[in-house]
C-alpha cells in the first residue's frame, strides 16, 4: 500500500467512525449478506418448525426484521450451544442472536446488546410435591450443561439451601432443553431449569405436563453478541433495534410468542449484573 | 586366471567407468516441500490463538484424569461384552438350526443397521417406554435407576460392538481349514468341543488384528456417550470449556489423551498377536 492510499484509507476510516448515522461495515454491505449462527434447540427463541423444517422463533423474527431494515439477506447456519461463541470469534457468524444470556464471564469474548429480560426458572412435573423453590433443596435438578444455568443453580443452592442448613441441590447435566425435559419425564431428575422465556412454549406443547415453581431465581438479559472490535456493526444493529422498539414492531414480535412481559425499554450494552 | 572379456567390434570400452549415482532431485524437492508445509503448520499452531498454558494446566487436571479413566473402563468393558456377544452370535450364525441362525442374522442387521449414537440415546431414554423394569414376581426397579448413564453406555456400545465383532469372529471361524473339523469329528469330538478346543484357538490368530482395530475404534467411540452424560474424557473436557470458553485448548487436551492411549495399545496388540501365533510364527511378522 502506498503512503497516499494508506492516508486515504485512514481518512475514510475516520470519516466512517465519526459519521452520525451508523453504517453497515463495508464487507457486509458489499456482500449484501449477514451470516448468523443459531443453536436451534431452544423453542420458542429458535427452533425448526416440525412441519416445515424452517428455522422459526422470536430471535429469527427479530433478526429477519433487522435484516430487512439493513437491506441485507441472512444466511443462517446452526451449531451446538457451546460453539456459539467460537462461531463469533472465528467470524463464521457476524453476530449471534440465539437465546444466549449476557453474563460477565462471557464478556471477555464479546459485547452484548441486551434485548430481552430472562432468568433461570425451576419447573417440575405437575404431580410433583414441590410447591416452593426451597422444596428442591437436596433434590436432583437438571439443566443443559453447556449453559450458564449449572453455575446459577449452584449459586442459588448455596444461598438458599446450604445457608439455611438444608442439603444442597444435586445438579444433573443434560445435553439440551429437550433432553432435560426427557430426564424429568423419566424421573431421572426431580426438577429442571430453563430460561423463563422458553417455558410457555414447552407448556403449550405438552399441556398440563409441567408446573413452574416460584419465580425466575435470578434476573438478567439475553443479548445479541458482537465481536469486541466490531463496533460499527454493533452500533448499526443497536440503532435499528432501538427504532424497532420505538415503532412497536419489536413488541409485536414478542407478543406473537406470548413474551410481551419480557420486553426491554431500550437496547442496553452489557447491562446484566451477573 | 580369467580371460579378459573381449569387446565387440565398434563398441567403446566402458568397463573402467564408475556408475554415477542418480540424483533424485524430485524426491529432495518433495521432501523439502512437505517439511516446509509441516513447519508452517507447526508454526501456525504455536503462534495461533491457543493459550498453551491452558493445555498444560488441564492436561493432568483431576477431572480430565477421571475422564480418561472412565473412557478406558468403558472401552474395556464394552469391548469385552462385544467379544462375548460376537463369539456367541458368530457360532449361532453358523449353526444348522434355522432359528438360531436367523436370530443371529437379525441381531447383526438391527444393531449394525442403526447409528451408534441413536442406540445410545434409545438406551438412555428407555424409561420413557418402560418406566419400571424387572422380573415379574421377583424383582423390579425404576428404569432410570437401572439405566444409569454408565449402563446405558455399556449396553449401547457393547451390543453395537457385538454386531460387528460377530462378523469378525465368523470370518475367523471360516478361515480355519475344513479338515480341522473333520479331524476333530474323527476323534469323536462334538461340535461345541471342537469349536472350543480346535477351531477358536486357531481362529484367534486371524481375528486379533481386526479386533485390535475394533478396540481402537471403541476407545474413541466412547466419546459418543458424552451425549448421555457418561463422564468420559471428552464430556469432561467439554464441561471445562463450557465454563471457560477455551475450546481448542481443551480439545487438544482430550485429543492428546486419546493419542497416548492408542499409542500404548498398538504395541500391546503386537504382543497379543505373537502369543496367539505361537503355532504359526513363520507366517506372521
Amino acid at each position: 500500500m502506498t503512503h497516499i492510499s494508506f492516508f486515504l484509507g485512514f481518512a475514510a476510516l475516520l470519516a466512517a467512525t465519526t459519521a452520525k448515522a451508523a453504517e453497515l461495515p463495508e464487507s457486509i454491505k458489499q456482500a449484501g449478506v449477514l451470516r448468523l449462527t443459531v443453536n436451534s434447540t431452544y423453542a420458542p427463541m429458535e427452533y425448526r418448525d416440525p412441519t416445515t423444517n424452517q428455522l422459526v422463533g422470536l430471535d429469527i423474527d427479530l433478526a429477519n426484521e433487522l435484516a430487512k431494515r439493513l437491506g441485507v439477506k441472512i444466511v443462517w447456519s446452526e451449531t451446538p450451544f457451546a460453539e456459539l461463541i467460537p462461531s463469533l470469534q472465528t467470524k463464521r457468524a457476524d453476530f449471534i442472536i440465539s437465546g444466549i444470556s449476557d453474563r460477565s464471564s462471557r464478556r471477555e469474548a464479546a459485547d452484548f446488546i441486551d434485548y430481552l429480560a430472562t432468568g433461570p426458572q425451576f419447573f417440575v412435573l405437575t404431580e410433583n410435591a414441590a410447591k416452593a423453590p426451597s422444596d428442591l433443596c437436596g433434590k436432583k435438578v437438571g439443566t443443559t450443561r453447556s449453559t450458564s444455568f449449572p453455575v446459577e443453580i449452584e449459586k442459588w443452592s448455596k444461598q438458599n439451601c446450604e445457608a439455611t442448613g438444608k442439603p444442597a441441590v444435586q445438579y444433573v447435566p443434560g445435553e439440551n432443553s429437550i433432553d432435560v425435559r426427557n430426564q424429568l419425564k423419566q424421573g431421572r431428575i426431580d426438577a429442571a431449569v430453563q430460561g423463563s422465556e422458553t417455558l410457555p412454549y414447552a407448556q403449550g406443547q405438552e399441556a398440563g405436563k409441567y408446573r413452574i415453581v416460584g419465580e425466575p431465581f435470578s434476573t438478567g438479559y439475553q443479548g445479541i453478541m458482537f465481536r469486541k472490535d466490531d463496533t460499527a456493526l454493533r452500533e448499526v444493529v443497536t440503532e435499528h433495534l432501538a427504532a424497532m422498539i420505538a415503532d412497536g414492531s419489536y413488541k409485536a414480535i414478542l407478543d406473537k410468542y406470548g413474551l410481551g412481559a419480557n420486553a426491554v425499554a431500550q437496547p442496553m450494552m452489557n447491562a446484566s449484573t451477573q | 586366471m580369467r580371460a579378459a572379456p573381449t569387446l565387440a567390434e565398434g563398441f567403446p570400452d566402458i568397463s573402467g567407468m564408475t556408475v554415477a549415482r542418480q540424483v533424485h532431485w524430485q524426491r529432495w524437492l518433495a521432501a523439502a516441500a512437505i517439511l516446509v508445509v509441516l513447519a508452517a503448520i507447526g508454526r501456525a499452531f504455536v503462534n495461533g490463538q491457543i493459550e498453551w498454558t491452558y493445555v498444560s494446566r488441564f492436561l493432568t487436571a483431576k477431572v480430565i484424569l477421571e475422564g480418561i479413566t472412565n473412557t478406558m473402563v468403558m472401552a474395556v468393558l464394552a469391548m469385552a461384552l462385544g467379544i462375548v456377544l460376537g463369539v456367541v452370535v458368530a457360532i449361532m450364525r453358523l449353526s444348522s438350526n434355522p432359528v438360531l441362525a436367523s436370530v443371529a442374522a437379525g441381531y447383526t442387521w438391527l444393531f449394525r443397521g442403526t447409528p451408534l449414537i441413536l442406540q445410545l440415546l434409545l438406551w438412555f431414554n428407555l424409561a420413557l417406554v418402560f418406566p419400571t423394569i424387572g422380573i415379574p414376581g421377583l424383582w423390579s426397579a425404576r428404569a432410570v435407576d437401572v439405566m444409569t448413564p454408565f449402563l446405558s453406555a455399556l449396553l449401547g456400545l457393547g451390543i453395537n460392538q457385538g454386531a460387528y465383532t460377530s462378523e469378525v469372529m465368523r470370518a475367523g471361524i471360516l478361515s480355519v481349514d475344513v479338515g480341522q473339523y473333520e479331524a476333530a469329528q474323527a476323534i469323536g469330538m462334538g461340535r461345541l468341543r471342537a469349536l472350543r478346543r480346535i477351531i477358536l484357538p486357531q481362529a484367534m490368530r486371524v481375528v486379533i488384528p481386526p479386533l485390535g482395530n475394533e478396540f481402537i475404534g471403541m476407545v474413541k467411540a466412547t466419546s459418543l456417550a458424552s451425549v448421555i452424560q457418561y463422564p468420559e474424557v471428552l464430556h469432561n473436557a467439554e464441561n471445562i470449556y463450557y465454563a471457560n470458553s477455551r475450546v481448542i485448548e481443551l480439545l487438544i487436551v482430550a485429543g492428546s489423551w486419546y493419542l497416548l492411549v492408542v499409542s500404548i495399545l498398538t504395541p500391546l496388540q503386537m504382543l497379543l498377536e505373537r502369543r496367539f501365533a505361537r503355532g504359526a510364527l513363520q507366517i506372521t511378522r
